[in-house]
């Protein structure tokens, strides 16, 4: 990073801030205790997982919060003067004009029934003094500098008519327009697409480095700090455990819990046969007082005096503070190891027999206005006994009806599918795939059950095989589903989906509903299934780490048609596809150093409409290097029997 | 808009048309037929038969139904059985009355309840519960106490008690205040129930709206508590609130049967239960009609307006 | 593979059911608001079953002596022009009351969940059947409604319970099919369906328990409503009709004399109220219960 601070002022610090949240069951301590300071025109970055408090914090600096939350101690300095005593009408005087906020889902954060040019011409007149047709000449210039196509026409365009790409374009021209100094960005691309997330990372770091204004940048995402920031503050059960200058966090981690954080992400250099580190356990409850460190319980260097008394932020570096009472954490230059032994390195050989196959797949979709959707166009795929095959695309291309396609709850249009055996499934959302009324136990025993697999003694005794299976105790197939943490749910899924032996399980984004630490643990155990049982998996994701850490063939699809196929680590290594090479350069990398030699710009323009697909190849639209014959002659993917196949004209 | 007003329209004639066919042929349920049943015991024979010629009861079903179809759409709502007057008479006499109790009550408790919720849900949201609570708990019980019950015990207070409004008498329409004065009670015993269910529905729908990211984004740009309470929150709120208003006109229409009932005031409600007592099935099948009627088309418009203040409606 | 098997606290289990439900009628009772909706309606209840034994005038006789009094310990709600005692009046009214509140509830309930789960799962033409007919009922206002039905099945009770049903049931159906289809495309409907789970199973095992709470809370909001429309129809003379006592027709034989003799009228009504509010109180805690999100 050639990162050289400017003159070192600072913009904004916050001393021991404690946010408190009145809950029935006691009061949650969101914040506890967060000292930190932005400098002018510098990007922080804080990390966490959901529960970390790290929102609660960031709302906190312009008391954003809503009830129960509530700021109940500390200070916040902007630019030398206290905010954190003023009356709300005084607080209103800089909400919006020296800070700006951009919040994490842009569907819902734009008022729907007021027009975008309302919403944003009346805060420029106010915070700029303009008059209205200045003000709106403003708001036009804004739009149009965060890539609103025609921002003339579309500021007179309701939220619901854009995409939400497009509307997070608008959050942050409206927070930009009134040259805050300082942004606050609570997860700007957490909703969004991976190519759309790339785009908006990038306006947002063009637009805050012209003018000068620091921004603080709430995610969970590893790799987007490392894209994005300065510096990074990691929080853990509301206290920051560490805090440091980028290169510093990425490359000599201090705290046992980045150091593990950074280890559970699956990089581009990891060997399928490398388990993948994983951290145990949950974070804690917040609802309960902790004594000592708060990562004491899954932290491999713990000792006595972490379960007595929590250690503070000390100096480590230069720069750099850390929580923990070990100087380097769980060791020198050290990352969280596995916890088991690496798996002997079985390559895969696939032994021939075609498990799946679907040949010449449509399926469409009639909507109301009589229009039909078209979301898959004609799919060829095939997945060999024992192997995992990785669907990769954004949302819109047809990978999830692919899914329903496969276990039969949607019929195709036209094509044929065959599956030697049966397919079961893993869903996305682990809160809704189970019946709330039911045991865990018969949740697992269900399939059993309507299959009238055994008799009640051997269907008990085999839902405790299959619990234990996924690494969960027996007992729990007493308890219900609300009793279970995101990660514990995603292995009953996992269960219930073995229970009848199938010969093909389908996980569609499996891990996408849980936090980071606990995504690892999910991997690793649908890894060792694979390898223990011989099951074929599909496995479709946006993560493309995940998947080519997981996967053994890839299929990548871009508006219901494969437009690549081929062995995982090819494909990375060597895409294609503009598409795929997009999609892989717009993955951010949990590494300063690769994001900093980052050149290409992001793959430009959204996903066009499924309703009216184009002639030619479907990602002319988008692609940087399309010519006539794209935009008028269609792309073939070439037959099935070749192990790389690539559907574009130029893919050399 | 005018594809979508034109399908709504279709669906409601369709609605319209059930609800005719339904209250037709229900009547004809009643056992023995509705002649017998008019004239009981006291009838001769003879005398039950020319009641039937006049009801055309000995025609076919079909036809009587057509028939009956055919006076509904040219607005010939006949005469009544009894006393023969024309019904059409009796409506224009009777419907003013009603509608103005309706609509006096609809503005009223709108005044009132929409201020009150959206204060009690702005309230709420801040963590200060008493308003809320002290709202929700009162809405509660005037929304359970039977409307008759009210009606008497304001009646026994109001009119018996304090002599403050007339109990009873003829409506004189060229004196207004005295009209004003003698709807007044019926207003406010109607008004109680429709405040506490619009004040509930209001309180609701506005502490739903100051959960939304938006509102967050509105206080974010620094704006005002009252700016963002008026300028996103109630425009939000509005649209549910429009809805329910709606449909609380239909248990309004049934409240005004029994006001007009303890108050002796010459509506269409208590043109409903003389024509019950009397057996008039003429009478009473035009009126349920006419209510059904009503009420169909206020939820077409309330749907109407919904649907155009609602940016994201497409036509 | 259990390499990191998570520990669950192991529970213990005398008997399942025994529990399961001593737990639940622990919280139940502990529940603040139903206790207050038990405080209501426990005590009326009692006095409604064991009125008959009850020192007392019985409420259809008649005590010429003792005509329009104001209430005393012996006729604890004073006696109406003919001498009858309102209090044994009112308790007799309220057994009408409750057996019509309780028919209501269950016949919209068991129509409502039978119909709408058939209208919600089917979809198709048995929805456009179901609920174009759902649809006309809806265009009546319910008292209306009530009103119109009585006014062609006559008077008494069993037409008073039919068609204050007939005004409820629509609306049964209409919550229970929307509470259907938005259960029908939840990932657990589908994972039974990846192992052919046949309809009768999907709808017995999943969409009906998953509704049954709402629709609980639902009907018991229907019998305070049918409490209060059978009083309302009573009061307009198209219920039950007198001699035979009910809430609605004491307060309207009262009505007469308001101004001589109050609380004929007053009294019998805060009856009525005390019990719609009780039965509210239930199903407020009954749902506040069940809702995932109070646990």
């Amino acid at each position: 990073m050639n990162y050289q601070a400017p003159v070192k002022t600072t913009l904004l610090e916050l001393r021991n801030l404690h946010t408190d949240f009145q809950t029935s069951t006691g009061t949650v301590k969101a914040v506890d205790g967060v000292s930190f300071a932005i400098e002018r025109g510098e990007r922080v970055a804080v990390v966490g997982e959901s529960g970390s408090g790290k929102s609660a914090m960031a709302m906190s600096i312009l008391r954003l919060l809503t009830h129960p939350g509530k700021v109940a101690g500390g200070e916040v300095l902007l630019d030398g003067r206290d905010i954190s005593r003023l009356s709300e009408g005084q607080l209103n005087a800089i909400r919006g004009r020296l800070v700006g906020t951009v919040f994490q889902d842009p569907m819902s954060s734009l008022d729907p029934v007021m027009r975008i040019s309302k919403q944003m011409i009346e805060p420029i007149m106010r915070n700029l003094r303009l008059n209205r047709e200045q003000a709106r000449e403003e708001a036009i210039k804004w739009l149009g500098k965060v890539g609103i196509p025609e921002p003339e026409r579309r500021i007179e365009a309701y939220p619901f008519e854009m995409s939400g790409g497009m509307r997070q374009r608008v959050m942050i021209a409206m927070a930009l327009s009134s040259r805050p100094q300082l942004v606050i960005a609570d997860e700007p691309t957490t909703a969004l697409d991976v190519t759309i997330q790339a785009q908006i990372v990038e306006v947002l770091k063009t637009l805050t480095e012209e003018s000068g204004a620091a921004m603080l940048f709430i995610t969970h995402d590893l790799g987007l700090v490392a894209r994005f920031a300065h510096k990074v503050a990691v929080m853990y059960a509301g206290r920051i455990v560490e805090f440091g200058r980028v290169e510093d966090i990425f490359a000599s981690p201090a705290h046992p819990y980045t150091q593990s954080l950074l280890g559970t992400i699956p990089s581009t250099a990891m060997l399928k046969s490398e388990r993948l580190p994983q951290i145990p356990g949950l974070p804690p409850d917040m609802r309960f007082p902790i004594t000592g460190c708060a990562f004491k319980e899954r932290c491999a260097a713990a000792h006595d005096r972490c379960c007595v008394e929590a250690p503070r932020l000390s100096q480590c570096g230069i720069d750099h503070t850390a929580a923990c009472w070990a100087p380097h954490g769980l060791g020198e230059g050290a990352t969280l190891k596995a916890e088991r032994p690496d798996r002997p390195n079985r390559p895969f050989e696939p032994d021939g027999s075609v498990v799946v196959e679907l040949n010449a797949l449509w399926k469409q979709f009639d909507t109301s206005r009589k229009m039909v959707v078209r979301a898959v166009n004609g799919v060829n795929l095939r997945v060999h006994k024992g192997e995992t095959l990785g669907i990769v695309g954004e949302s819109g291309c047809g990978k999830s009806t692919i899914a329903r396609l496969l276990l039969g709850l949607e019929k195709p249009t036209s094509g044929d599918i065959f599956i030697a055996g049966l397919a079961q499934m893993v869903f996305q959302d682990p809160a809704s795939s189970f019946n709330p009324k039911m045991t865990i136990g018969g949740i697992v025993a269900e399939p059993l059950v309507v299959r009238a697999h055994g008799s009640k003694p051997e269907r008990k005794e085999a839902v405790r095989r299959l619990i234990s299976q996924v690494g969960l105790d027996p007992a729990f197939a007493e308890r219900y589903p609300h009793q279970l943490s995101g990660g514990q749910r995603q292995r009953v899924a996992v269960a219930r989906a073995l229970a009848l032996n199938p010969s093909v399980v389908v996980a569609d984004e499996p891990t996408s509903a849980l936090d980071v630490s606990v995504r690892a643990q999910i991997i690793n155990l649908l890894v060792d299934l694979k390898q223990e049982l011989g099951i074929s998996f599909v496995f479709i994701s946006h993560d493309l780490l995940t998947v080519r850490y997981i996967a053994d063939r890839i299929a990548v699809m871009y508006l219901g048609e494969v437009v690549e196929y081929g062995a995982a680590e090819e494909v990375f290594a060597d895409p294609r596809h503009p598409y795929t090479k997009a999609l892989i350069d717009a993955v951010p990398v949990p590494d300063p150093a690769i994001e900093s030699r980052r050149t290409s710009t992001p793959l430009q323009g959204e996903l066009p409409s499924p309703l009216n697909l184009p002639t030619g190849c479907a990602f002319a639209s988008r692609c940087p290097m399309a010519t006539d014959r794209c935009r008028a002659e269609k792309p073939a993917l070439p037959t099935h029997d070749l192990a790389r196949q690539v559907a574009c004209h130029y893919a050399s | 808009m005018a594809e979508y007003a034109a399908k709504k329209l279709a669906q409601m004639l369709i609605t319209v048309l059930g609800v005719i066919t339904l209250v037709f042929f229900t009547l004809r349920l009643i056992p023995g037929d509705a002649a017998s049943a008019m004239a009981g015991d006291t009838l001769s024979g003879e005398a039950l038969q020319v009641l039937r010629d006049q009801m055309g009861l000995d025609e076919p079903l079909i036809s009587q139904y057509l028939g009956f179809l055919r006076d509904l759409a040219m607005i010939d709502l006949g005469e009544t059985i009894t006393t023969r007057i024309p019904i059409a008479d009796l409506l224009l006499r009777a419907l003013p009355i009603t509608l103005s109790i309706a609509m006096a009550t609809i503005v009223l408790s709108i005044v009132i309840s929409i201020p009150l919720g959206t204060l009690a849900a702005f309230m709420a949201h801040k963590g200060r519960n008493w308003l809320d609570n002290g709202l929700t708990g009162a809405a509660m019980i005037i929304d359970l106490m039977p409307s008759f019950w009210t009606a008497l015990v304001l009646l026994l207070i109001f009119s018996l008690g304090l002599g403050w409004f007339p109990a009873s008498g003829q409506l004189n329409w060229n004196n207004p205040g005295s009209v004003a004065l003698r709807l007044a009670l019926p207003v406010i015993v109607l008004s109680l129930s429709q405040v506490a269910t619009l004040a509930r529905i209001t309180r609701t729908a506005v502490l739903e709206v100051l959960n939304e990211d938006y509102v967050r984004t509105a206080r974010s740009m620094g704006w005002s508590e009252m700016r963002v309470l008026f300028r996103h929150a109630l425009k939000n709120a509005a649209l549910p609130i429009a809805t329910v208003v709606g449909l609380s006109f239909g248990n309004l229409l049934g409240g005004t049967v029994i006001v007009e009932f303890i108050f002796t005031i010459p509506g269409v409600g208590n043109l409903l239960i003389a024509g019950i007592n009397s057996r008039d099935y003429q009478l009473v099948q035009t009126l349920i009609v006419l209510y059904a009627l009503l009420f169909v088309v206020i939820n077409f418009t309330t749907d109407l307006i919904y649907k155009t203040l609602d940016p994201r409606v497409q036509f | 593979m259990a390499d990191l098997s998570l520990p669950a606290t192991p529970t213990r289990k005398p008997s399942l059911l025994a529990v399961g439900s001593a737990i639940a009628r622990h919280r139940f009772l502990s529940h603040p608001k139903v206790r207050l909706a038990l405080v209501l309606l426990v005590p009326i209840l009692l006095l409604t079953i064991f009125a008959p034994v009850l020192p007392m005038q019985k409420p259809l006789e008649t005590n010429l002596r003792a005509m329009m009094q104001f209430p005393s310990i012996e006729h604890v709600f004073g006696t109406d022009k003919m001498g009858r005692d309102i209090f044994s009046r009112t308790l007799a009214g309220v057994q009408i009351s409750l057996l019509v509140g309780f028919s209501v509830a269950a016949i919209a309930l068991v129509f409502g969940m039978v119909l709408g789960t058939l209208a919600g799962f089917y979809g198709g033409m048995i929805d456009r059947a179901i609920m174009t007919v759902v649809d006309i009922f809806l265009a009546f206002p319910s008292l209306l409604l009530a009103i119109g039905l009585v006014s062609v099945m006559g008077t008494g009770i069993v037409p008073v319970i039919l068609a204050i049903s007939l005004a409820d049931v629509p609306r049964f159906i209409r919550l229970q099919r929307s509470q259907v289809l938005s259960l029908r495309s939840r990932a657990f409907i589908d994972a039974a369906r990846t192992v052919d789970a046949s309809q009768y199973w999907l709808m017995t095992r999943h969409i009906v328990p998953n509704t049954l709470a709402a629709m609980l809370v639902a009907a018991s909001i229907a019998a305070a409503n049918a409490i209060l429309v059978e009083a309302s129809l009573s009061f307009l003379g198209l219920g039950i009709m007198p001699p035979q006592p009910s809430l609605g027709n004491i307060v309207r034989d009262g009505q007469t004399y308001l101004e001589q003799a109050w609380w004929i009228s007053t009294l019998p009504g805060v009856v009525i109220l005390l019990i719609a509010v009780g039965l509210h109180f239930l199903s407020d805690g009954v749902r506040e219960l069940l809702d995932p999100r109070s646990r």
